[in-house]
């Protein structure tokens, strides 16, 4: 699966959003999108799903622009995830995630497999929205599991930004084992540490406009992410010898397991 | 999403035995001119009027009960009623103007049967400039599609109003009792048979759209991605919705909550999957409409038989705070 995005432009009106981005996703890897408030990360996204479409330029998954192609097409190649999902109606977590099946066969394992994966077999009969949000990302994670094929674009928006710690752990796991498997997952976050933990290349926003898009060591430099963020990061070095970005004034003691370079 | 319930099952035949005892207690129920009520097998003479009853409120009950499920999926709000589109208000502005060009030109009452063609040219009208405004980015948007469904009504009904001022007072109580809701007994055999083929074709049509409208219940993006055209589905769910709607007030006036009551019901019997939804709705809507027409025919307050409106909102409103204040009502 190959996505190619083509000196991009979209506007909201007369805000532009996003100004001639260029830039192609790695099959097999975790591409993580990072950027300040309004940088474009969002927008890119749903014209990476063919939502919105492109002012200029184009968005081609395996050499077709996603604009054109019929929505049954996409689903065979695309799953999405949004930050927050609301659902309409009163269905269970087993239906919200068979949603996932919707155009594609029916595969009763897929989606016995998903709900087991996220760990929500003892809420799968339960109402999707009785939930807590950060349960809620978990079924929305299970429904794009369902659907997404080996070599298939994973693209998902914050999809953890209200999980706990070990389900967040857990989620970062398994989009690295898809990315493993041959998946293209592309992923928007606000957590740069994180991102220098688990993805493999990233791509930085800032104002519409692609800063650089390289692998992640290359990317998440203090000098760079100071620039774009407007906040001071610092690098530090584990005892296991990798290290980790962070930004300077928040911690308020030192890691326990962290020394400084 | 496709298969039915043994629950779903049990529902749906459960809704069908409600229908079948309302349509024998809608054609059987006589009351005498002394008043007394019994149940009767009605003579030849009067066996057409029922007949012609049992059809409108079957269409009507039908047809208003689709257009709810339709519209309820469409705008994602439990609260959506078919009428919320204006399409109401329009059929009433359309017989109220056609009430004053017939009086101004013929100094004549434009009569009940009359009605049905303004009625009809009013609500797709109104239904018309709601779609035309109702769009953002060239696709229909829920949001909007409310916002300008609220004005279009507001402004119709300044044009009811005007028109009332503007014939005699006689006429008003014409269209005072159109506006209440009615089951007429004598309509054109042709016009009903057209009625009833577009609410069989809105339920099969409706059905069709089932697992669609189950997808539809995601957000956009969401539903993009996971193989929904969205944009395609909107369109034919406003347009069947918006027909359905304004067939019903054409041939029966503006009944309310039966469009609104009647979704939320089926869905509690039947659970939110919409295959098994609309069919389930349908039965209940009929039930529920001529229900309304047996309790107005058992009702004698001296004033010759009640509007079945007036039953369908003294039901409905209760029943719909009851599932508002219970939290029951969700979608």
């Amino acid at each position: 699966m190959s996505l190619v995005i083509d000196q991009l432009s979209f506007s909201y009106g007369r805000i532009e959003a996003l100004r001639g981005v260029t830039v192609q996703a790695n099959s097999g890897k975790l591409t993580a999108i990072l950027g300040p408030n309004a940088s474009g990360k969002s927008t890119l996204l749903r014209c990476a799903i063919g939502s919105l479409k492109p002012l200029r330029g184009a968005v081609l998954i395996d050499g077709k622009p996603v604009h054109a192609m019929k929505a049954r097409d996409l689903a065979r190649r695309v799953a999405y995830v949004p930050q927050r999902s609301t659902v309409s109606a009163a269905f269970t977590v087993r239906e919200v995630v068979e949603l996932g099946r919707y155009r594609l066969p029916r595969r009763a394992s897929r989606v016995h497999d998903a709900i087991e994966r996220l760990e929500l077999v003892d809420v799968a009969g339960r109402e999707y929205s009785a939930l807590s949000v950060g349960q809620q990302q978990r079924v929305m994670l299970a429904r794009a599991l369902a659907q997404i094929e080996p070599d298939g674009l994973l693209i998902l928006d914050e999809p953890t930004s209200a999980m706990d710690l070990r389900h967040e752990h857990d989620a970062m796991k398994l989009l690295q084992e898809l990315a493993a498997a041959g998946a293209t997952v592309l992923l928007v976050m606000h957590d740069v540490t994180l991102a220098g933990t688990v993805a493999d290349d990233v791509w930085l926003l800032d104002r519409g406009k692609l800063v650089v898009s390289s692998q992640a060591a290359d990317v998440l430099t203090v000098e760079r992410l100071d620039e774009v963020f407007g906040v001071s990061f610092e690098s530090i070095r584990t005892e296991g010898g990798r290290i980790v970005i962070l930004p300077e004034a928040c911690p308020r003691n030192e890691p326990a397991i962290m020394s400084k370079t | 999403m496709k298969h039915i319930s043994q629950r779903q099952l049990v529902g749906l035949l459960l809704l069908l035995g409600a229908m079948g005892v309302a349509m024998g207690l809608c054609i059987l129920i006589d009351r005498t001119p002394d008043g007394t009520i019994g149940l009767a097998w009605p003579d030849a003479s009067f066996a057409t009027f029922r007949y012609t009853v049992l059809g409108v409120g079957a269409i009507v009950g039908a047809a208003l009960a689709i257009s709810g499920v339709l519209l309820q999926a469409l705008l994602r709000n439990p609260l959506a009623s078919p009428y919320i589109l204006g399409v109401s208000s329009g059929a009433g502005l359309g017989v109220m103007f056609a009430m004053y060009l017939t009086f101004t030109l013929r100094s004549d009452s434009l009569g009940m049967s009359g009605q049905t063609g303004p009625a009809i040219m009013g609500g797709l009208a109104a239904l018309a400039v709601v779609y035309a405004l109702g769009q953002r980015r060239g696709k229909l948007d829920p949001v909007s599609l409310v916002l300008i469904g609220v004005v279009v009504s507001t402004i119709c009904a300044a044009g009811i109003m005007l028109f009332q001022q503007l014939v005699p007072t006689g006429l008003r109580g014409e269209f005072i009792t159109w506006l209440m809701g009615y089951l007429p007994q004598s309509v054109n055999p042709g016009l009903l048979w057209i009625c009833g083929a577009i609410t069989v074709v809105g339920l099969i049509v409706a059905m069709l759209m089932g697992s669609a409208m189950d997808a539809a219940t995601l957000g956009d993006d969401e539903a993009r991605s996971i193989g929904l055209a969205i944009g395609p589905l909107r369109l034919v769910m406003f347009t069947l919705a918006g027909v359905l709607a304004a067939m019903t007030v054409a041939l029966a006036g503006p009944i309310g909550f039966v469009g609104l009551i009647a979704p939320h019901g089926a869905r509690l019997i039947l659970g939110p999957r919409h295959t098994c939804l609309v069919p389930g709705a349908a039965l209940l809507g009929v039930t529920l409409v001529l229900g309304a027409y047996a309790g107005s025919r058992l009702l004698n307050l001296g004033s010759g038989q009640l509007p079945i409106g007036i039953f369908t909102s003294l039901i409905g409103g209760p029943a719909f705070l009851w599932l508002l204040l219970s939290g029951r009502g969700q979608s």
